[in-house]
């Protein structure tokens, strides 16, 4: 069978591809503005926007590569995949490059490159063979496993120290092992272990993190410091009301009161200047995009593409709660950028490349029927 | 479509399928309820933090009014003054700027220090701190020349009250310094260098002086820089202000008493303007404005001197004989006295086993009012005192308005005391005995004034019974505070007693006696301490602290001007010696344009015209209190306000 069946095109998943093209629109644009600083006189833009607009490009290069195999390849590069992951991870306390105090880059000469980024699609993978073999809903003894299997990238990531990418890799294999479902028994246990557990990770955290957090139960308490983030946020956020300051015309990203405003906080700028209309309207565009993957996972044609398109799945969900959560006061400040709006070279690579995966699972959805 | 749901239920789990779905409603309900709550309910609150980030307001200064005398005279205004500020967010190194600043400046590092810690918490980073107020050329063009080794040091220009005559009136004027904690917090208007009025005029006119401070928005980034300004507020300048003070006059009385300590009122009994108030010794104003440091005030405040005490409007004394005025009118309202009525003065008058003494030894024989009050009969008075009684002459003398404050535009005016049986009981727990009655006819006893204080009573006397506020502002309308019991023809007998003290050869007052001019006063000594033997024999050569205060109060006139003098001189002896020569010295300016002192010797010798004649003239005026609107004569013009 050849990779490419002409009639594929027929069953691309359009939708899903139109909503993309939309959340980049939005998230180039918006960057334009967040870029911009007001001088005395007139205005200052720096490119970030073209930059981003060129990553999209090379981002939809990338998704049509990851349609043009046949995704069930996958299944034998999972484990090879995992254990290249945790190598590179290794390696980069020894020979990794330092930028801005966390050593997390593998320096190629060419390009830089974040293993932690790897990790995440790994671990995906992985998860997704796991799980998707698994017949019957899990004991505690398969629970151990798979989520042993995720610890040890994630810890490896934490230490570098880059506590959001950790979390992310665990709360993504959570999520699949949750699509999978835990044994009832279990389920109800895991149910009152955790919130009792987790408030021992703050042992585990370093000060400026436990800053962060305080400050966001109270950002009062430190306006100039650690909290200043969240109220900035929550400022320029509420002070766009019905319909916004207008494009261009926010002054807490103009005259850079919000800090971050093209990469972790670009979604605060889009708040402040299309107000509460322009932000249900790309929280609908955002849900309709998870919503798609949704029903490309409860519609693939094997287990293993429908744990990958979870698997997307909660990649995203859990950068878009994480991220907007963030913006709107409700979570502490963690650095994960909003997938399509936050500035970011390798993010919007994955990010397209991970749609193109979703694309791939849903055009194949019915070959396999006949085959 | 059936082959899809068949397919699905075979590759996904059915609840995981599920628990998708309803995780992006989750998280579309989670947002949208989160931005309904900031965006909606949150917004107002938030876009007024939003403005409050880009907008900073800047209040431009107003000019405070300039004061002048009633001829226009130039009393105080605003000059340049040079402050030496510290921009706390460009200054790399905090201590060793101070520590720069103290070389340059010679002020002691630590008080730097100390200024800079109580100023930091209510400036802002990018805002100047003051941390020296008052800048010499020699230092601003340290400053400059290495403004480029140490960041942050700026000098800002600001206006300073300048007191051109900052001894002469301090106590009218007193002075502005920078706004207090407390003054900021009753008046939202006032930022932290804002100059108030903290005595004097300066703090009663503080609302018509300050103007309005001027306001712009300033459009910011968050690192403080400009991007736009719109000017929303011009400032609007403090009010310019006349006072009724006439600066040459108040020139006079400054030099009349220099080297004394004592007091001069000159007041127009009609209006109730004050022409001069000089209280001596006195203090700069300027020094205060510049920042006193403590040891300047340490020795302001205990100079045994006194000189920051306004003794015009501060000064409580006893009145000695001057309160023989208020005795006589008081007599003549109640009926006590009959003017033709003799009395035998033998030199004293026993009580119980008590010997009152007349300050005369051997006595002045038969004397009747105008002799007493011509030659400040005590025994006259004395029994005057038993005849009416305290409760009466209380009640009088209240109603002229001792015992309670002029209410002139000045802070802290004391009251002075009246004595009364309550008053008595209330502060001794003893009762008011027969004896202190005599005491009190002659001004002794518990009885204390103001200067400014007789020369209201003295008003009253001339202007038909009017008890007036005193103003310090020309052209005030006239406050009646109270009506004095004062018939015309009691009114007209005391007048000419008055006179009759000056001009009558044995007159206590003859010192006053002027050319042309109607003068009538009556003087006082009033006792600092119990007299004793031992001092009565020393006579003269008493130590300064133990003799007697010396008044002089009194009035002149000549055609439709007239003015009440009061002059008291602090352990001055005598009345007519001690106070004498400085009313002189106002008379001969208020009405014979004399702006220089008279040789010491011939005070009080000119010759008078006929007793006899003037007297008459006083009756042609009465009972007329019109006589003020009869056409000026042409040399008072200019002294009509």
């Amino acid at each position: 069978m050849s990779p490419i069946d002409r009639r594929m095109f027929y069953h691309v998943n359009w939708p899903l591809l139109w909503v993309i093209g939309g959340l980049f629109a939005i998230g180039v644009l918006n960057l334009y503005s967040a870029s911009g600083v007001r001088l005395g006189e007139g205005m200052q833009v720096e490119n970030f926007y073209q930059k981003q607009l060129l990553w999209g490009l090379m981002g939809l290069m990338g998704m049509a590569a990851f349609m043009t195999f046949d995704y069930r390849r996958l299944h034998t590069v999972a484990w090879p995949l995992y254990g290249v992951t945790l190598l590179l991870l290794l390696s980069v306390p020894f020979v990794g490059k330092t930028i801005y105090g966390a050593r997390r880059w593998l320096d190629f000469g060419l390009f830089s490159f974040q293993p932690s980024e790897l990790a995440k699609f790994a671990v995906l993978l992985l998860g997704a063979r796991l799980l998707s073999g698994e017949t019957e809903r899990l004991g505690l003894k398969e629970l151990s496993f798979v989520l042993g299997l995720g610890l040890v990238p994630a810890l490896m990531v934490v230490k570098q120290p880059d506590l959001g990418t950790g979390m992310l890799v665990l709360l993504l294999l959570a999520g699949l092992v949750l699509y999978r479902g835990v044994r009832p028994w279990l389920f109800r246990t895991l149910c009152v272990l955790v919130p009792l557990l987790t408030p021992l990770m703050w042992f585990v955290l370093k000060d400026y993190q436990k800053r962060r957090i305080l400050a966001f139960l109270d950002p009062a308490t430190d306006p100039l410091g650690s909290g200043y983030h969240i109220l900035q946020s929550e400022i320029a956020v509420g002070s766009g009301r019905l319909f916004g300051k207008g494009f261009l015309a926010g002054t807490q990203s103009q005259l850079r009161f919000l800090p971050e405003k093209h990469t972790d906080f670009a979604v605060a700028v889009f708040g402040e200047e299309w107000g509460f209309f322009g932000m249900m309207v790309l929280l609908a565009l955002f849900c309709s995009f998870l919503y798609q993957i949704a029903v490309v996972a409860r519609d693939a044609k094997d287990p293993f593409g429908s744990y990958l398109a979870a698997g997307v799945f909660f990649y995203f969900f859990w950068q878009i709660l994480i991220n907007m959560g963030m913006v709107m006061g409700l979570m502490p400040v963690v650095g994960v950028p909003l997938p399509f709006v936050s500035y970011g070279g390798s993010a919007t690579l994955v990010n397209f490349g991970l749609v193109g995966l979703v694309l791939n699972i849903s055009m194949r959805r019915f070959l396999f029927k006949q085959t | 479509m059936k082959n899809l749901l068949s397919s699905s239920e075979q590759s996904a789990p059915r609840l995981g399928a599920g628990l998708l779905q309803c995780l992006v409603l989750g998280l579309f309900c989670l947002f949208a309820v989160r931005l309904w709550y900031l965006q909606i309910h949150l917004g107002p609150v938030f876009t007024e933090k939003s403005r409050n980030n880009q907008l900073r307001t800047e209040y431009l200064f107003a000019p405070r009014g300039f004061l002048r005398d009633r001829n226009g005279e130039l009393l105080a205004v605003n000059e340049p003054a040079f402050v030496l500020g510290l921009v706390r967010e460009d200054c790399d190194d905090v201590p060793a700027t101070l520590a720069k600043v103290s070389e340059w400046s010679g002020i002691p590092v630590e008080r730097l220090k100390d200024v800079y810690a109580r100023n930091k918490p209510k400036v802002k980073s990018f805002e100047p701190l003051t941390l020296a107020p008052d800048l010499d050329f020699e230092l601003i063009a340290k400053v400059e020349g290495s403004s480029v080794r140490w960041p942050g040091l700026e000098i800002i220009s600001r206006t300073r009250r300048k007191y051109n005559y900052g001894q002469l009136l301090a106590h009218i004027l007193g002075f502005v310094g920078e706004a207090s904690e407390t003054e900021m917090q009753a008046d939202p208007s006032l930022s932290l260098g804002d100059f108030v009025g903290k005595q004097g005029l300066e703090n009663r006119l503080d609302a018509r002086l300050r103007g309005a401070k001027g306001r712009r928005l300033i459009e910011v980034d968050v690192t403080g820089r400009r991007l736009s300004e719109e000017l929303q507020r011009e400032p609007k300048a403090g009010e310019e202000i006349f006072l009724s003070i006439d600066l040459s006059l108040q020139q006079l009385g400054h030099k009349a008493l220099e080297g004394k300590a004592g007091a001069v009122v000159v007041m127009d009994p009609d209006t109730g303007e004050v022409h001069a108030m000089v209280s001596e010794p006195s203090y700069d104003s300027n020094a205060f404005t510049a920042g006193l440091s403590a040891a300047q005030w340490a020795e302001l405040r205990d100079n045994p001197m006194h000189p920051l005490q306004n003794r015009a409007t501060q000064g409580v004394y006893p009145p000695g004989s001057v309160f023989k005025l208020v005795m006589a009118a008081a007599g003549l309202a109640e009926g006590a006295i009959d003017p033709r009525e003799t009395v035998t003065c033998t030199g004293e008058v026993a009580l119980g086993n008590h010997v009152f003494r007349c300050w005369k030894k051997g006595g002045h024989g038969t004397v009747n009012l105008q002799r007493a009050l011509v030659e400040s009969c005590d025994v006259y008075f004395y029994k005057l005192g038993a005849k009416l009684g305290v409760d009466r002459v209380s009640a009088y003398a209240k109603a002229g308005g001792f015992g309670s404050p002029t209410g002139i535009d000045l802070p802290h005016e004391k009251p002075g005391l009246i004595p009364s049986r309550e008053w008595k009981l209330k502060r001794f727990g003893v009762r008011w005995t027969k004896g202190e009655d005599l005491n009190l006819g002659i001004g002794q006893g518990y009885t204390g004034v103001t200067p400014l204080q007789v020369a209201r009573f003295i008003a009253a006397l001339i202007n038909g019974g009017k008890v007036l506020k005193p103003q310090l502002i020309r052209g005030t309308a006239p406050e009646v505070q109270a009506q004095l019991a004062l018939t015309p023809e009691s009114a007209a007998l005391i007048k000419r007693n008055m006179i009759a003290t000056v001009e009558d050869p044995r007159g206590t007052c003859r010192r006053a006696l002027t050319s042309g001019v109607v003068v009538g006063a009556k003087t006082g000594s009033a006792q600092v301490v119990r007299l004793t033997d031992e001092l009565r024999r020393m006579g003269d050569s008493v130590p300064y602290k133990y003799r007697d205060h010396a008044w002089m109060a009194g009035f002149a006139e000549r055609g439709d001007r007239r003015f009440v003098v009061v002059v008291l001189v602090e352990h001055g002896l005598h009345g007519a010696s001690g106070a004498g020569p400085v009313v002189k010295t106002m008379i001969d300016a208020l009405f014979l344009g004399k702006k220089e002192l008279p040789p010491k010797d011939t005070a009080g010798v000119e010759g008078p015209a006929s007793p006899a004649a003037r007297l008459n003239a006083v009756d042609t005026q009465f009972p007329e209190p019109a006589a003020v609107e009869a056409p000026a004569p042409p040399d008072n013009a200019e002294g009509a306000q």
